[in-house]
């Protein structure tokens, strides 16, 4: 086999951006994935920290945050580099690093974050005038009366109204807006002729779940100037149609730059000679297969993906390369009383450390690979839930392994 | 002032055997309960009916009372007893002089322990030790599910006029010259204070009995006795497996539909309301566990809780694993209080067995000799063919039968009534459990649902395999709009006060595919949904 410029271990949003960024810039990338990545559990939005005005909030973060690591020059090529990405395949995004977006979550809270599909952008609910959260008929998961029960608390004044649409998606099996956004996804006219009936007006919006298609040609703004209102997409419980798209806006820029992908493919550790990665061997359902690279870039994810195991407790693992891990330890380090607190959970921050250039050191700061490069939730040192910042650390990491 | 015969005290399964056999025997009753039903040990134990085999050495007694309770309980609670049987198995470094003590304890309970040879045990439970396990006997030991049998005990008391109120604290009683006018009691979310009459008091508040006893001017010997048990995500035993040794930590495997419970330590504990447990408590039982299925680590852990056991000190009696689990029935008077007695102590398995006893003491003070009929009624009537045939158009039939048993007749024909007039109420909130949004909005609906647990104990939502990452949302949305309680509009603090719930038992075996789970919660719930940063001041 060929030796690749690059090989990307991990489908997530750090892998398809690692893979993505390399491609871009001339090089011969390989990608293999095992699984679908967490885009299909994610948002759509990414969230880059949990602040006002994140850029700044970011600037003071310790030495031995991942984003100190990275510094703003990745930053600020991942925000280019992903808006062009997904613009490129028809999906618009909004924002900047130094401000955050509002949008509108499943159960009526408002969520905020640096990158908005344009879909998702809820900045204008505000100034509306009348708001309508519709449901559809038969569509699960979608509850529009605890929605506006919610929202109320940001907006007491408002108009709110809640309707129910028929699209006719009864009679089957439960229907997820993954399915809606599916059956939707090459015409979104059936959904326009029912929200016309509505009597919106230009000044008003329409809040509706997720499901302005994944892959086709649902068109937004033609449903728009038929309706007169503005229409935004909540987030939704997973799979999720927002994450789906940019996994597909991801996929087809891999495919226009010459990116192999294997999926499917289960790497199981890396060859070594030294302090160098040559390549990493994929375990197949008859046998192993070695996959010569001049670079790494481990992007497996945290415990959710696999990319971190823990069997045991306080002895938490990197299953391929066996990479030092660093945790907090003993139950009580471990984890908080409250689920949803007001500090990191521990175990989140579980993960492994770097060099400047991403390179995994070991507890004495001493790089142990020369061409390996960790990026996204298998970094370690800081909780990316509680943070907000798990998007953001993805994009950017992999922005800075593929680039340095 | 509302007035009843007998008040009983306390929602566990002594409290509701007592409701019903009262109610059976027409005696006007009431059960208040401070918190949600089946909220003590009744509901916080491994599920096992016991066949006696484990107390044929210590407490031949105890072991008779379980014998003939397991054969009752299966006629009477039948679609609440999975009848798995039980096996005993001694390890290596067990001691074979206690196996000769226990084949004879169990032939003298009347126990039937059938000897089986190595080779049947491991084709019985294929992941048994080879390398430990030694001997091997069958006997009738099954499972049971303590919080469906507590429905319908509920639902059976309740057919014979018998009344519940929970989340009813029970905070004094009422006396003139020794004899009982009433007892007072507070809601626990309206702060509401009011007085019940009654003639007699029972109080069968388990592990919190002598705290009840306490606000009547009584003492009485309870030492709750914490036992930390594991749920894994597995059926990984057929039978419950018990080790064949002097009973102690983490020696029984109970299956349980799709999971297996293993438990359980035994620690005194201070306060019957401590119901944590830790990483060294799930480290213990998980050391000890292996020994007899050395695989055992391999296995996904769902969850860990505790509940603490009601053990009855007799003055200067034993505590801990030495302590009886038999049961006492104390009247008052002889404390100068008339009309008020205490049940404590026993176990699950004996519930009825106990009831029978406190009701014939009630009874015959007044002077009601109605005979008890507990141990022939079935606690429930079957729901027909008819109706599980009019459900199985709408969902699996694996998830009508269990519905029908968690419902019962009246409720599963109103949840099939809906599911046939509004089609969406066809949707599963609860993929795991198979839960339809019909039963979760006819139990949302019921006067005992004041949270999503509430909820979540009557329907099982949230009690599977994602542990509540996708039917936390939906429950709170459902229980919003059916919601009678004035609880249940807060949607965002009751989908967080649940997943909280959930995370309880999660947070001591955080590791391996349960990190995995919790990651996806967290993800969902706080970067998806900002449910911790949603609420809008």
């Amino acid at each position: 086999m060929r030796t690749s410029d690059v090989i990307v271990v991990g489908g997530g949003l750090a892998g398809l951006m690692a893979a993505a960024v390399s491609a871009s810039r001339k090089q011969s990338v390989t990608l293999l994935t095992f699984g679908s990545g967490s885009l299909p559990l994610a948002s759509g939005a990414i969230d880059f920290f949990n602040a006002d005005n994140p850029e700044v909030a970011i600037k003071q973060l310790p030495d031995t945050h991942p984003y100190a690591k990275i510094g703003s020059k990745a930053r600020d090529g991942a925000v280019k580099f992903l808006c062009d990405v997904a613009a490129q395949a028809n999906l618009p995004y909004n924002g900047r690093l130094s401000a955050q977006i509002p949008v509108v979550t499943a159960v009526g809270t408002l969520k905020y974050s640096a990158l908005v599909p344009e879909s998702m952008d809820a900045s204008k609910l505000a100034a509306k005038q009348k708001v309508f959260v519709v449901e559809i008929k038969g569509l699960k998961d979608f509850y529009a009366s605890m929605i506006v029960d919610n929202l109320k608390k940001y907006f007491p004044a408002k108009q709110f109204e809640t309707a129910k649409l028929d699209l006719k998606f009864l009679g089957g099996r439960d229907i997820t807006c993954m399915d809606a956004a599916q059956l939707l996804t090459d015409n979104e006219q059936p959904l326009a002729n029912e929200l016309k009936a509505l009597n919106a007006g230009g000044d008003d919006a329409i809040i509706l779940p997720p499901i302005f298609g994944i892959a086709g040609n649902f068109s937004r703004s033609a449903v728009q100037t038929q309706v007169r209102a503005e229409i935004f997409e909540t987030t939704c419980l997973p799979p999720s149609p927002p994450g789906m798209r940019l996994q597909r806006a991801f996929m087809k820029y891999l495919q226009n730059n010459g990116v192999k992908f294997f999926e499917n493919s289960k790497v199981i550790r890396g060859v070594v000679e030294g302090k160098t990665v040559k390549g990493v061997v994929v375990e197949t359902a008859v046998r192993e297969k070695t996959f010569p690279a001049r670079k790494v870039i481990l992007a497996t994810g945290g415990f959710y993906s696999g990319g971190l195991t823990m069997r045991e407790f306080d002895k938490p693992r990197e299953p391929i390369f066996d990479l030092p891990v660093f945790f907090p330890e003993g139950a009580d380090n471990w984890s908080n009383v409250q689920l949803f607190g007001d500090k990191p959970q521990g175990f989140s921050t579980t993960g492994i450390f770097t060099d400047d250039s991403l390179r995994p050191v070991d507890s004495s700061g001493n790089v142990l690979f020369d061409n390996l490069h960790v990026v996204g939730a298998n970094l370690g040192g800081c909780d990316k839930i509680f943070e907000r910042s798990a998007g953001g650390i993805a994009i950017s990491s992999a922005y800075k392994a593929a680039t340095v | 002032m509302e007035k009843v015969m007998v008040v009983v005290i306390g929602g566990g399964a002594t409290g509701l055997g007592i409701l019903r056999d009262l109610s059976m025997r027409g005696v006007k009753a009431l059960l208040v309960e401070k918190n949600d039903l089946v909220n003590g040990a009744s509901s916080r134990y491994h599920g096992l009916l016991h066949s006696g085999g484990r107390y044929a050495v210590k407490d031949q007694e105890a072991a008779k009372e379980c014998i003939i309770e397991n054969q009752i309980m299966r006629k009477i609670g039948k679609s609440c007893v999975e009848p798995c049987g039980g096996m005993f198995t001694r390890l290596d470094i067990d001691d074979e002089a206690y196996e000769e003590l226990w084949v004879k304890g169990c032939a003298d309970s009347g126990i039937e322990a059938k000897p089986i040879t190595l080779d049947e045990a491991f084709a019985l439970e294929p992941r048994l030790s080879r390398k430990h396990v030694k001997s091997a006997y069958l006997v009738p030991d099954a499972a049971v599910d303590g919080f469906r049998m507590s429905w319908q005990l509920i639902d059976s008391s309740k057919r014979y006029g018998g009344q519940l109120k929970t989340y009813t604290e029970v905070i004094g009683f009422d006396s003139v010259n020794g004899e009982l006018r009433g007892v007072k009691v507070r809601n626990q979310f309206t702060g509401e204070e009011y007085e019940i009459g009654c003639d007699i008091a029972v109080n069968a508040a388990g592990g919190w009995a002598a705290f009840v006893g306490k606000l009547a001017g009584v003492e009485i010997g309870v030492q709750p006795d914490k036992g930390t048990l594991i749920a894994f995500n597995q059926r990984i035993v057929n039978h419950v497996v018990n080790r064949l040794h002097k009973s102690s930590d983490g020696d029984i495997f109970v299956p349980h539909g799709s999971i297996t419970i293993l438990g359980t330590s035994s620690m005194s504990v201070p306060d019957p309301e401590d119901t944590s447990t830790s990483r060294a408590e799930v480290e213990s039982l998980l050391k000890i566990g292996e020994q007899t299925f050395e695989e055992l680590r391999d296995f996904r852990i769902l969850r860990t809780f505790a509940g603490s056991r009601p053990l009855y000190i007799p003055p200067g009696g034993a505590v801990g694993r030495s302590a009886s689990r038999g049961f006492a029935i104390v009247d008052h008077e002889r404390d100068g209080l008339k009309g008020f007695f205490t049940i404590v102590g026993g176990k699950f398995t004996t519930y009825r067995l106990m009831a029978e006893k406190m009701c014939d003491q009630i009874c015959a003070k007044l002077g009601n000799t109605t005979p008890c009929r507990t141990a022939e009624e079935p606690l429930v009537e079957e729901v027909s063919d008819s109706d599980k045939a009019r459900a199985k158009k709408f969902f699996p039939s694996y998830g009508t039968n269990l519905a029908a048993t968690r419902l019962g007749v009246e409720r599963f024909k109103k949840v099939v009534e809906r599911l046939e007039s509004d089609p969406e109420s066809r949707e599963l909130v609860c993929e795991c459990e198979n839960v339809t949004r019909a039963e979760v909005e006819e139990i949302c609906k019921d006067d005992t649902s004041f949270i999503v647990n509430d909820v979540r104990r009557r329907t099982r939502i949230g009690m599977g395999t994602c542990q509540g990452n996708f039917c936390a949302l939906r429950a709170a949305a459902v229980f919003a709009d059916m919601g009678v309680e004035s609880t249940a509009k807060d949607s965002l603090t009751r989908l967080r006060e649940f997943l909280q719930g959930r995370w309880k038992g999660i947070r001591p075996v955080l590791l391996g595919r349960t990190l995995r789970e919790t990651e996806m919660t967290r993800s969902i719930y706080e970067l998806s949904m900002n449910v911790t940063g949603g609420d809008a001041q």
